[in-house]
């Protein structure tokens, strides 16, 4: 070895059978680390170990919140559909403690109720009119400063019948003071100031504390929202035309079915359809 | 004349009416008469209930009308609900209920009465005898079954030029859906993966000791799963394997719900019976062949000999492995002691001079 020149033009092919076989060393070594430590079909000698970990971060509100949620996929049975979920950081302030389930007072309705928010954001129903300033909605997308749609919920698909698949996942009806020419979106975002500072010093309020916080989330917020006939009727306060909707989406949002359905409701449970949410 | 402008006013209205109905009830809806699709078609329509779950009403029209179900009109399985809308509904699905379909063939209509007879004989069914616990814990229709969706066959070439010589007598649509009905459960005993068969029984069932230690079933039985994932069949199928047995290939027949316990004289796994389920797979099986112990635990005190013989290849195994990887080191260790650095590059693996002198 010593004094020998050193051979440094080996053929390529040398190396890649260099490296094949340092490939194939490496595999044996972390298979046998791994077959000897945490397989299921080995001694498993670090499993123990392991499992003092999870048990230390286990938690039982956790592991019921995951059993319940695959009972659920078995207790609907229809085959729970998977849609894309918006960013967390992306969504309405509102997501900080409500979820896409807001509603749940009133029993008659609370489902009902909840099917809106796929399609409106909760400001388009809660926020508290300002006098001498127009109300109005348009298609509003965090993701995308001017969406144009199509818009899921706006048509039907001519051969199906059934609503028309689009693109656009995450546009909702939102809604907007008139100033002018201008827009100005009535919308609390996660990223504003007070939501970032919230979620940053939540845990370190006192229940009263936090209390008064949320308060302030609300203030421009009324707890009743619309009634179903300000936008299911021929005089609705959404311009559907505007908003994209198709003419036999329209007539079903403003006259057949959802008019019918109302009517029904009117029977049971208006005038107090709203009264406790 | 005002009479007949009225009568034509109502006729076109009528008309109308009708016109829309036809035009906006989708064909895909076709099972959905009652338009209950007008409100559970939407993703969010669902609540979380009193006790803090989550309960999801969306019913999605492209997924339902991929399902074996989707001629079922909704009400012939919701049977409780009444009138629209519709209160809060408390009462299950009674799975035996017979539908509105009519099978080709058949003189009755459509219902599982048969399977959910054989189910209810079964291990699984509910007894007398069971007690509150166990009667809550036996799996029921919906715990096992989603709505199944079809699926292709694999043979695609197969499939689809059989389906295209169909065509030559039949309508197209209707003998597409009859044969998608049929091909999608000819691959293996179910429609579902091996895999998910094995994660169906040990998931919150099976694999969870406690429990069935509660239920008071056998040793064997509870360390069922864990034999099992030892075993080869569990081995190749935990790493993907399609053609190897899961719990269902070996313990019910093609009936799939016929699950006994073995010493039932009807159980696929009777000692009497062994020798026919495992021919289901294995073409050449004997006597001995039907001796070996499927679900094996290999302790000390049950099969002494095979423990020591796991000992030994645990030995072979790792001493070859670590053995060589010693030697290595060892190797190492020594030809650094003696001056000659180490370096990969260059197609040479040592280089330097030895302090030895060669």
């Amino acid at each position: 070895m010593s004094g020998r020149p050193v051979r440094l033009n080996h053929p390529k092919s040398v190396y890649i059978i260099g490296l094949i076989f340092k490939i194939i060393t490496l595999t044996v070594i972390v298979t046998v680390f791994y077959h000897l430590t945490f397989s299921p079909h080995g001694p498993a000698l670090l499993t123990p170990f392991k499992e003092k970990i999870e048990e230390k971060n286990r938690s039982l509100i956790m592991e019921e919140v995951k059993f319940l949620e695959e009972q659920e996929k078995h207790r609907h049975f229809h085959n729970i559909a998977e849609f894309p979920e918006m960013p967390e950081d992306m969504r309405p302030v509102c997501f900080i403690c409500h979820s896409d389930y807001p509603h749940s007072k009133s029993k008659k309705v609370r489902a009902l109720l909840n099917m809106h928010t796929q399609f409106f954001t909760c400001e388009a129903c809660h926020i508290e009119d300002r006098s001498g300033i127009q109300t109005v909605y348009a298609w509003y997308n965090p993701m995308d400063s001017s969406p144009k749609g199509p818009f899921f919920g706006t048509s039907y698909d001519s051969e199906t019948g059934n609503l028309a698949v689009v693109n656009d996942k995450f546009s909702k009806i939102s809604a907007f003071f008139k100033k002018g020419g201008e827009f100005e979106s009535t919308m609390q975002k996660q990223d504003a100031p007070l939501a970032l500072d919230y979620v940053k010093i939540r845990d370190k309020l006192t229940p009263n504390e936090r209390d008064n916080v949320k308060k302030k989330f609300h203030v421009n917020i009324k707890p009743k929202g619309h009634e179903c006939k300000k936008c299911h009727d021929r005089n609705s306060i959404l311009d559907f035309n505007k908003l994209g909707f198709s003419a036999n989406r329209i007539v079903d949002l403003e006259q057949l079915n959802i008019t019918g359905m109302i009517t029904k409701y009117e029977m049971f449970y208006l005038p107090n359809l709203f009264k406790d949410e | 004349m005002k009479h007949l402008k009225g009568i034509t006013f109502i006729s076109l209205f009528v008309f109308l009416l009708l016109f829309l109905c036809i035009v906006f009830v989708s064909p895909a809806n076709a099972a959905d008469s009652e338009n209950c699709l007008m409100c559970h078609k939407y993703r969010f329509l669902g609540r979380i209930d009193e006790q803090g779950r989550k309960r999801n009403y969306n019913v999605d029209e492209y997924i339902y009308n991929e399902t074996v179900h989707r001629n079922v009109p909704c009400r012939d399985c919701h049977t409780s609900i009444q009138n629209l809308p519709h209160d809060p509904i408390t009462e299950e699905v009674n799975c035996g209920n017979q539908c509105h379909i009519k099978p080709p063939f058949a003189k009755e209509n459509f219902s599982h009465k048969a399977i959910i007879e054989t189910y209810n004989k079964s291990v699984h069914g509910s007894k007398s005898t069971d007690s509150e616990e166990l009667k809550a814990a036996k799996p029921y229709c919906k715990y096992c079954h989603l709505n199944p969706r079809y699926t292709k066959v694999d043979e695609e070439r197969v499939a689809s030029s059989t389906l295209q010589r169909c065509f030559n007598c039949h309508e197209e649509k209707g003998v597409t859906q009859a044969f998608k009905h049929i091909t999608h459960r000819l691959r293996h005993k179910t429609s579902r993966s091996r895999q998910e068969i094995v994660e169906l029984c040990s998931k919150n069932c099976h694999e969870d000791a406690d429990k069935m230690r509660r239920f008071g079933v056998s040793n064997e039985s509870i360390e069922s799963v864990e034999t099992y994932k030892r075993s080869i069949h569990g081995k190749a199928v935990s790493l993907g394997s399609e053609m190897t047995a899961d719990c269902v290939s070996c313990h019910a027949t093609s009936k799939i719900h016929d699950i006994y316990k073995k010493d039932e004289a009807a159980s696929t796994v009777n000692k009497n019976n062994l020798k026919r389920t495992c021919q289901q797979c294995h073409l050449d099986v004997n006597a001995k062949f039907v001796q070996i112990d499927v679900h094996s635990g290999i302790t000390s005190n049950e099969k002494p000999f095979l423990h020591f013989l796991e000992i030994q290849l645990g030995f072979v195994l790792y001493g070859s492995i670590f053995g060589l990887l010693g030697l290595a080191l060892i190797e190492t260790i020594g030809r650094k002691k003696d001056g000659i650095k180490w370096q990969i590059k260059d197609g040479t693996s040592w280089r330097g001079k030895s302090k030895r002198g060669f």
